[in-house]
This record gives C-alpha cells, structure tokens and sequence, in this order.
C-alpha cells in the first residue's frame, strides 16, 4: 500500500468514485428503456446499441476531435437502432424478445467488424468536473473527479418524469403502454408512439454507450460492454419503472461494479473475475426479490407483456 | 369477467355460412400437412435469399465484389472435402447448443443462455474428466458427457425454476447466468485448475490424450457430430410423438389449457430446461474431449449465441436445427477465406448472422402481413 | 360549454360484407334527435358491426349515414367525434393506471402541450357538479369495480359534449339497480333534449322500460322497427328470433339427492394483482344438481373458477370431491372425472395453434389407445376419435387437422363441449359458457349442461347472465366482493333480492 494513502480506506473511496463512474451508463440506458417500456415495449437489444454507441462514438471522436461530437453521434446511431427494434417489432407475428436477441447480435457485429481499426488509436477523452480540488489525497481526488455526462443524467430523471405526469406527450406514452386498447379507441397511433419512445431509448442508450469509450474504461475494444445493456432492463423492472428510482438502482449497479476494479486498487487481485461477476449477481437476487410468480408487479406498464 | 379485448371485438359478429364439413378427411389432412410446411419453411428461406441479397449490397458498399464473395463463401463452407470437414466440425456444437434454446422455445420459454451452459459444461466435463483419469478412455469419457450436461442441465433448469417459481423472465436471467458462468470459468482456469504450465493462454490441466475423443471413420471429423444428431433426433422425437412432447407443446402453446388439464407445468419445465441445458453442456464436453483437451476461454467463443440464431431460423424444430446447424457452420467456416483472401475482419461472420437474424424476423412480419398461408374462417 | 343540442341519426341502405361473411345486408334504421333508441338482436344480429359503421370503424360498402339529415362520410373514429357522436364500448377504453381526471382530460381531442393541472381540475370539478353521479377524481381507474368505470366512461363522453351517445350492452356490468340509475340519468338527458342515445341491447326489460323507438336486426337484416309503446314483449320476441322454432328449454328430471360431489371450505384466493378476490368461500353441489352462482362480473367469480380449474393456486381453503381432498392434478380429475367449462374457451381451454383434433384429446392423450404403454402417442387412434366427436357434436371445421383458431366462437365452444362432456361426467365446472354466441349455439350448449346434470352430475354454474342462472340452476347464491352473500332453491327465488344482493345491499 502506497504511504499517506488512505489504506483501507481507500477502498469505499475507489467504491464511490467508481459507482459514480460505473454507474453513468446505467443511468442513461436505464432512463432510455424506462421511456420505452412505459410505451409498452421492451427492448433487449440495448445491449447492440450500447456497444454501437461505444463503437461509434469513438470513432467520431478520434476523427473529429472532439468528445461531445462522439456522444452526439453515438446518440444519433442509438436513434436509428432504436427506430429499427420498434419497426420489425410492430410487424404483425413477431416477438419482441426475438427482435431484442437479433438487434443484439447485430449490433454487436456490425460495431467489431467497423470498429477494427479504432482499436488501436487513441480518441479525446470526455471531460471531467473536478470537484475534488480541495484534497491533494490522490485517491479522494480522483474518486472527486465526475464526468460531464453524469449530472446531465441525473438532472434528466426528474425531467422524464414531470413530462410523463404533465405534458400531452408523456400522458400518451403512458396510454400507449398502459392500454393498447384505449389508445387505439382515443385514436393515438399505438406504433408511431413506441417507435418514437425506443427510438428515444435507443439515443439515451447509444449516449449512455459512447461513455464506455470516451471516459470509462475509455478506449475501444471487444468485450467493452458485457451485458450492461441487459441489466438496465433489469434495473427498470427493479426501479418499477420510476426514473427517480432508476437512478437509485444505476447508483447500486455502479457500486457493484466498481467493486472490482476498486479492490484491484489496493492490491486485493484474488478472485477478479468473481468480483466483476457482482452486478450479474446482484441483478439476478434482485430480480428473485422482487418478481413473484402469483401477481403482476405494481407500476408495470399493462401493454407490457414480458414481466407476466 | 368477461371483458374482450377490442381486437377480438374488431372480428365480423356475424356467423357465416356454415362450410359443408370435410366429408374427405383423408385429403384434408395432407393438404393441411402440405400447407404447414409450406408456411414453416417460407420464412426461413425468405429470410436466408433478402440476407444473401442485402449482405450483397453491404460488401457492394464497401467496394467489394459480391459475387466474389458469394463464391468464397460457398468455397469455404462447401466447395472441397476440406472446407466440409470444417463446416461440420463447426456445425457440431451448433447442433447441441441450438437444441439448447429449440427445446424450452416448444414450451414457450426463450432461453438464450446457451453460451453460459456449454461454458458450465466444458468445466465441469474437464474437471471430471481429471478427477478420474486413471480410468479407462470410455469412462473418462462417458464420466465427462454425463458431468458436462449435467452441469449444462442444471444450470438451465435453474433459468426454468426461476421463471416457473419466481415469475422471472428466462431471456435475462438465461444471460445473465452465461455471464456468471464465463466469471467463473475464468476464475477457475486462472485460478484453482490452473495448469501452471499453460502460460499464454491460462488453461485447466490437460486431460489423458487417449480419452480424446477422435474423429469417426473415413473422416476428420470428431464424433461430436455424431452425438449431436442423435440428441436432435431423439429430442424431436420426444417432442413430436411422444405424450411428454404432446404435455410440453400443450404448455408452449397455452398454459392456462395445460393447468386446466392438470399438467404439471413446473415438471414439464425443469425437464425440458434440463434437457436444452444438457445439451449445451455436452457441446461445452465435446470442445474440450475433442478440440482443445483442455478447459479454457475458447469454450466462450460464441458456439451458444450462434445457436441461438440456429435455433431460430430453424423455428426451433428439433430436426431442422441440423442442416441448419451445418449451414451456419458452413458461414463460419467461411471466415477464415473471407479474412485471408480479402481482408475482411473476423467479425464479419458475425454481421452475416446479424443479418440473417433481422431478416428472419421480418420475414415473420412479412409473411405474417401478406396472410399467404391464412385460411378463412370457417362456420 | 355550448348548449348540447341532440343530434338525429339515419343510417340508409347499409350493407358491409367481410369476405364470404354478409354482415349488414341493406340496413335501415332512423334515430330522431332526442330519443333513446334500443337497437335489439342476437349476438351475431349485425348490431355491432352497424354501430361501428356509425363510428367510423368500418366504411360500409353501401348505403348512407346521415347525421342531422345531412349525409356524412364518416372515415374513422375522429370524424365521428368531431360530428358529436361518441361511445361506450363493451370493454372499457379507459386508462387502468391513470387516474379519472387524467383519462377525463387525455379523452379531449385537443389536448395542450404542457398541462397545468390546478386549472384542469378546477374545470373539471365544476362539470362534476353538472353530473348526476360522482366518481373520485383522483383515484386510478384499475381500482374502481366495474360498475363505477362504466359511469366514468359515461362521463367522459358528457365531459366531451358528445351530443349523440352510443352505448353497447351498457348494463351488463351493472347491478338492476345501477342499470336503472344509469339508464334512468341518461333518459332525463334525453327529454331535456341536450342528448340522442342509442343503446344496443338484448334485454327486454330495458327495452320496454327506457326506449322510445327500437330497431331489430336479425341475421344481418332489418327485422323489424316501431315505436316501443306500441309494442309488446312478444312481438319484440317475434322480431328477434323470427318463426325459427324456439328450442324448448331443456327439461330437468327430478332427481334425488344424493352425494356431495364438490365441496369447497373457506375458499380464499388472490387475483393478479395480489388484491384479495375469492374471500371465504362455502359451498357443496350434490350430484344431479345445478348450482348456479349470480353476480357482476369482477366479484371474484373469474378467479373462483381459475381455482377449481386449477388454473390459480389459492391461499387458504380446502376442496374436496368425493370427499376427498382435491388438488387439481390430472391423475385426480381423471379420477374422480371433473371436468371444466371455462369462460372465454379458446383463451382457456384451448391451445390455439394446435388442431382441433389434438385439442379433442386433452384430457385423454395418456390414456390407451391413445398412449401406447402410456408414453408413445398414437395418432391414428386420436384422429379417429377426433373425426367421431366431430361428427356427433357437429363441429364445423374445414378438416380435423385444421388449427382450432380457425373455427368461430360458437365451434371452438362445442370442441371444448365434445371433449368434456362426451364422457362420462361426475363433477362439472361451467362458467360464461355462451357468452357471445348465437341463439342456437346458446340453446344447444344449455341443453347438454342440463343432460349432463340430468345424467348425475353435480355442476357448478358462474354466470354473469342472471337469465341463464334462474333457468339453469337448482339452487342459485349470489357471489358479492369474493364472499356468498345469498343462497335460495330456485323455487324461492325472487329477482328483487338477489338483484340488491348483487348490488351488496
């Protein structure tokens, strides 16, 4: 252990900053499914937008230059993915899950097979606040370190949720996904709805993937992501579809990710591939907490046919 | 009680006419048998003719030819005696691992966890396999099929119980549970089986060579292949003509029709989910007994997500999962020319089973649309 | 709020066909403003599909509709709205886990961008002091019992000025005394001349006690107009079901009373969203006996019926057949041979992809013949039984391979008949077993539940038609808020008692 560090100490720091690195993509990609189940339908294919947004964004970073332009276009991918998932969806006969899977796999391909040559070279960086000015501890100070994007997600969560309570379009989202049938008998187009609601989702999620390579593990490679997207959907069912508690549950997540990497930091290297398997576990206990097989979970949106 | 929905309220309330009963039974049923397989193979090969045609314009897009790289394709998966061999090396675990989701589908669960399953597969085969290598070369073999689907097994099974006890949908947590199987397949082969002699790629102890298990006769293929047809034969089987298959496609099709007629769902469900599992399980045992006799991250290369697709393109039908299978290891196997004669990254397998999946799906959307195999209702 | 001034209504010559089906043929019927019209027939009359016509749901393919003597083109549900004309359907269109004030608002075809709530609801407290009937503003509509959703969704076609109100079997979630409430405020609107309703109905009573004029369809057809004072129940009756020889009830023999064959004991079970539904249930039905249990719908009797079907485990309670404990496994009811009519068969009973003839064999595909050393299917065994029970329950299917979902209503309703009843049949289990079928499937359906109570078994009947209760059963209860709340032979029924008994009085 470094003298003058914190000891151990240093690993509910690392903890901390961690989560609130860790969490960041969470959070955007919770906040973006959250939007999407609320109309009714589930994406599983976050998983190929996130990775895409990672993919894309660094790539539009390394050739222009700058970061921001990275998320923008990685947010701009995320849009047309998202587009994709609701337009094969809302074909008659086809399974939402399967198109989920597809989209997955796909993203997943397209981003390694575009992405080869950014392997290597390295792009601008996202920015960071520094809020940690104050101490000259190393450790607190990089935990202190937040990334631009993080407090533009949080600042969104209780955007999303007023405009679901109180403008026309939050209130037709949530007819759309709360009653098939009374939207379609108040004349809304159902399919033009959802398509705008993951396609909203896929840009949060595509935003939420440009972070993973512009900040945080912050370069780009294969196995950028593993499963991050999944979780998010997972995360939503936890947080019963509130955005509020989304970024509750992202926070946990993060903290369970950052785990690892923070035991790393002070020399702990046993069992590294356990630790990082923390929010796979995580998620799978809170999803036994939480799901029951008697009844419908309170909150959940009625078009949504995947959680009973 | 009795609230219809406003889609089932859109039907004509009128009765038609009533059709003169088939007097003809006989006819009726093979053209209905005939009309079935129409309907189940046009989607698939709708979908594989827009994939080939939009993979096409993709490399077209890039500057490619794609005439060439149709017939490197072709040449690599089935143009000589040895791109055959390695398609059907690949198609072997494809097979296992596509039974994997195909099973539990029939009963209406979408299990994607294929990957986790043959990972827990290969494990526990290996470690099996090591803890009795004293033994003769079939009992090592035979211990290592039987730990490696029950491993497999077990670790699907729990995705049913989960979703059958706990109401928790099988997609994620057959996924997240392949994560988890990776983690610790990881930190089992860099840690407590590691061989400290394998310093590059960090890899179990090796097991005895002559429990490998070797290719069948006049071929250089291992009989992996041969195991996996037999699972898919024996599982259609199961499914199609037996009273098990007939309970479980009762659950897939209707599960408040199966509890009314007092059908043990949950048993119907850990069974088939076991079997699915032990399946993967076997594919993750003939990895290490017949490719790389040993336990180590290239149990994880994507043999289960590949399954996946097959399972679906096959519409998760036991039989079709083969030629299926071999087409999609022939794609695979492909790979290798595609990067050497062009350039093109290894990823590119991949976006061609990207394709094909999205196509596959929207062929289900167009065919659906176009109601080619719709009958009119009848009185 | 622009004073309402009821709308008149003509529809000319409509005839809508779909495929072979004639649904309409050559329709006329004339609203005049300020009426309350009853448009009377059977399911499958043609009712719904006129109205829908009306609505903007289906252009017909002939013919005119005029509103106000001026003939429209009415392309979609929007047109019909802005012409005044609104709907209550069957099935409700409100908003389960919005509230009323925000199904209220969203209803509006224009809605602003960003809402301020105080003024809307300052707004809308004042039109609820217009109303005769109150709901909770603020209360999510998936928490009000049905019959309190029905008169929101009464509301909200006042709250949106609609002058011509259509209303589709408004009463059949209601309570007699509710019905009356609700019909009887809206024909006061009627006089007051702010309103034109059309009710589409089957019932009589409703007819002769709240209409103007009534219309009939039969078959797709007019059958018949005039104006109610001037008719009488019988020729209503004449016009409905024409000379067709009305299928004489079936007649109940006398029987003995013998073994308890179903009873269940302090029933308590949840429905799907963990709210208590079946509170404490008692009962015994004894062999030879039709016990028939009234009520509303959404009193618990969907969630009783999923028990016994084995379909919903419950929390507390015993049930025995027999005397036995029962608990719904399939060696059980093949035993003690129970079998199981649920509502809605095809989303119930049935696995719609799989074909007729392999959903004949549910209950028998284990057994020999049809097993061979009960684990191989034999399926030449099964398509012969299938071709048997085909012909003698009369099922209408292109071939016994054809998917079940392809037959109508009324088929898939006697494929489930033929494989429950065609056996021998000690405990029987029936609910809403005719409910949107026509008049002869009705009567068929009937007769075999009494045959099959003539013939020794013990049924239990739940049905939201109290008509088909009172004709059906030997005893009847009234089911209220999960609980029995009335118990009489049929003998000692009176309508009065076991109307304020469904009511919760």
């Amino acid at each position: 252990m470094v003298a003058g560090s914190l000891g151990w100490w240093g690993v509910p720091v690392a903890i901390l900053g961690g989560a609130i690195r860790v969490s960041t993509p969470f959070l955007f990609v919770s906040l973006g499914e959250c939007i999407t189940e609320k109309s009714g339908r589930i994406n599983l294919g976050l998983e190929g937008t996130l990775i895409m947004g990672a993919m894309t964004g660094y790539a539009a970073s390394f050739l222009t230059g700058s970061a921001m332009l990275g998320v923008l276009v990685a947010g701009l991918v995320g849009l047309l993915l998202g587009g994709l998932h609701a337009l094969i969806c809302q074909q008659p006969r086809v399974n939402d899950v399967a198109v989920g899977i597809a989209l997955m796999l796909f993203g997943t391909g397209v981003a390694f097979f575009f992405g080869k040559p950014f392997i290597q070279p390295q792009a601008p960086r996202l920015p960071s606040i520094d809020l940690g000015w104050w101490t000259d501890i190393d450790q607190l100070h990089s935990a202190l370190q937040i990334n631009i994007l993080f407090p533009i997600g949080l600042l969104l969560a209780p955007v999303i949720l007023w405009a679901l309570n109180n403008t026309r379009w939050g209130l037709i989202v949530r007819i759309v996904g709360d009653s098939t049938d009374a939207a379609l008998a108040m004349g809304y187009s159902v399919n033009f709805v959802r398509l705008a609601a993951t396609a909203l989702g896929g840009v949060l999620a595509g935003i939420g993937g440009s972070f993973l390579s512009l900040y945080y593990p912050g370069s780009w490679a294969e196995g950028l992501s593993s499963g991050q997207g999944l979780m998010a959907v997972a995360l939503v069912i936890f947080a019963r579809w509130s955005p509020l508690r989304c970024c509750g549950a992202a926070l946990l997540f993060g903290g369970a990710g950052a785990i690892g990497p923070a035991l790393q930091s002070v020399g702990v290297t046993e069992g590294y591939y356990l630790f990082n398997a923390a929010p796979y576990v995580l998620t799978l206990g809170i999803m036994i907490l939480t799901c029951s097989r008697r009844h419908t979970l309170a909150g959940a949106p009625g078009a949504l046919g995947v959680v009973q | 009680m009795a609230e219809q929905s406003f889609a089932a309220a859109a039907e004509p309330a009128a009765e038609p006419e009533p059709a003169a009963p088939s007097a003809d039974g006989g006819a009726g049923a093979f053209g209905e048998k005939l009309r079935r397989l129409g309907e189940a193979a046009a989607v698939p090969l709708l979908a594989l003719f827009a994939s080939l045609v939009a993979f096409g314009l993709f490399m077209l897009a890039l500057g490619f030819n794609p005439l060439e790289v149709y017939e490197l394709i072709w040449r690599g998966a089935f143009g000589s005696y040895f791109s055959w061999q390695n398609t059907l090396v690949r198609a072997a675990p494809l097979i296992l691992t596509a039974l994997c989701t195909a099973l539990p589908a029939r009963l209406g669960l979408i299990v994607i966890g294929n990957e986790g399953a043959l990972v827990i597969g290969g494990i526990a085969a290996a470690a099996a396999g090591l803890a009795v290598d004293t033994a003769p070369p079939l009992v090592i073999d035979l211990v290592m099929a039987a730990a490696g689907m029950i491993a497999g097994g077990v670790w699907i099974a729990s995705v049913g119980a989960l979703r059958h006890f706990r109401g928790i949908n099988e997609t994620i947590s057959s996924l997240l549970l392949a994560y988890i199987a990776i983690a610790l397949m990881n930190h089992l082969v860099e840690g407590p089986m590691r061989d400290p002699s394998s310093l590059n790629k960090p890899s179990s102890y090796a097991i005895p060579d002559a429990a490998m298990i070797g290719p069948m006769p006049g071929t250089n293929v291992h009989w992996g292949l041969a195991f996996g047809v037999i699972f898919a034969i024996l599982s259609y089987v199961l499914i199609e003509r037996t009273t098990f298959g007939f309970a479980a496609r009762m659950v897939g099709g209707n599960e408040r029709a199966a509890r009314m007629a007092g059908l043990n769902v949950g048993r119907l469900i850990l069974v088939v989910c076991f079997l699915g599992g032990a399946a993967a399980g076997l594919a993750g045992m003939v990895e290490v007994a017949a490719v790389t006799g040993r336990a180590n991250a290239s149990l994880a290369v994507g043999y289960g997500y590949t399954g996946i697709l097959v399972a679906f393109l096959a519409r998760q039908n036991a039989l079709a999962v083969i030629p299926v299978a071999i087409l999609l290891g022939g794609i695979g196997a492909s790979g290798g020319l595609l990067q050497r004669r062009l350039g093109l990254p290894d990823a590119t397998v991949l976006v061609i089973q990207g394709i094909i999946f999205v196509m596959l799906l929207m062929s289900e959307g167009v065919v659906g649309r176009l109601n080619l195999f719709q009958r009119t209702r009848d009185g | 709020m622009s004073a309402a001034q009821a709308l008149a209504l003509e529809a000319i010559g409509v005839s809508k066909e779909f495929g072979p089906v004639k649904a309409l043929v050559d329709v006329a019927m004339k609203v005049p403003a300020a009426s309350f019209h009853a448009l009377l027939g059977e399911n499958g009359a043609g009712k719904s599909t006129l109205v829908k016509c009306v609505m903007g749901y289906y252009r017909p393919d002939s013919g005119a509709v005029l509103v106000d003597d001026r003939e429209r083109e009415i392309a979609n549900p929007r047109d019909a709205h802005d012409l005044g004309i609104g709907m209550v359907y069957q099935h409700f269109t409100l908003v389960p886990a919005m509230s009323v004030a925000e199904n209220l608002v969203m209803g509006r075809s224009r809605v602003p961008a960003i809402i301020d709530w105080r003024a809307e609801r300052r707004e809308l407290a004042a039109f609820m002091e217009r109303m005769p009937f109150r709901v909770p503003l603020n209360a999510p509509v998936a928490s009000l019992a049905a019959g309190e959703k029905q008169k929101v969704e009464i509301l909200k076609q006042l709250y949106l000025d609609r002058r011509l109100l259509i209303l589709d079997e408004p009463t059949s979630v209601l309570t007699p005394a509710e019905a009356d409430e609700v019909l009887g405020m809206l024909r006061d609107r009627v006089r007051s001349g702010q309103l034109t309703v059309l009710m589409i109905t089957h019932k009589f009573r409703e007819v002769m006690a709240f209409a103007d004029e009534v219309t009939v369809l039969r078959r797709g057809r007019l059958a018949g107009a005039g104006i109610v004072r001037e008719l009488t129940t019988a020729d209503l009756s004449e016009m409905l079901i024409g000379s067709e020889q009305i299928p004489q009830s079936a007649a109940k023999t006398a029987r003995m009373n013998a073994d308890q064959r179903l009873q269940i004991r302090d029933l308590l079970a949840e429905d799907d969203s963990g709210a208590v539904a079946v509170d404490g249930v008692n009962l015994a039905v004894r062999s030879g006996e039709i016990v028939g249990i009234a009520g509303v719908s959404g009193n618990g009797q969907s969630e009783l019926m999923q028990v016994l079907a084995g379909q919903r485990e419950p929390r507390q309670g015993e049930i025995r057949v027999h005397g036995e404990p029962y608990g719904r496994t399939r060696t059980e009811m093949a035993a003690h041979k129970v079998f199981c009519l649920p509502e809605e068969p095809l989303r119930n009973a049935c696995v719609a992809a799989m074909s007729v003839a392999e959903n004949l064999a549910f209950r028998v595909f284990d057994q020999p013949p049809f097993a061979a050393g009960g684990w191989w299917l034999n399926r030449a065994a099964l398509h012969q039984s299938a071709r048997e029970l085909i012909s003698r329950y009369r099922i209408k299917t292109q071939s016994p391979e054809a998917p079940i979902a392809t037959l109508s209503g009324g088929n898939v309703q006697r494929t489930v008949l033929a494989r429950e009843l065609s056996g021998e049949v000690e405990v029987l289990i029936v609910a809403n077993p005719c409910f949107g079928l026509d008049f002869l499937a009705v009567a068929e359906i009937r007769a075999q539940i009494v045959a099959a109570r003539n013939r020794g078994a013990g049924v239990l009947l739940l049905s939201e038609d109290l008509d088909e209760i009172l004709e059906l059963s030997d005893r009847v209860f009234v089911m209220f808020e999960g609980r029995l709340v009335y118990e009489t032979a049929i003998g000692d029924a009176d309508l009065g008692t076991i109307g304020a008994r469904m009511a919760g009085h």
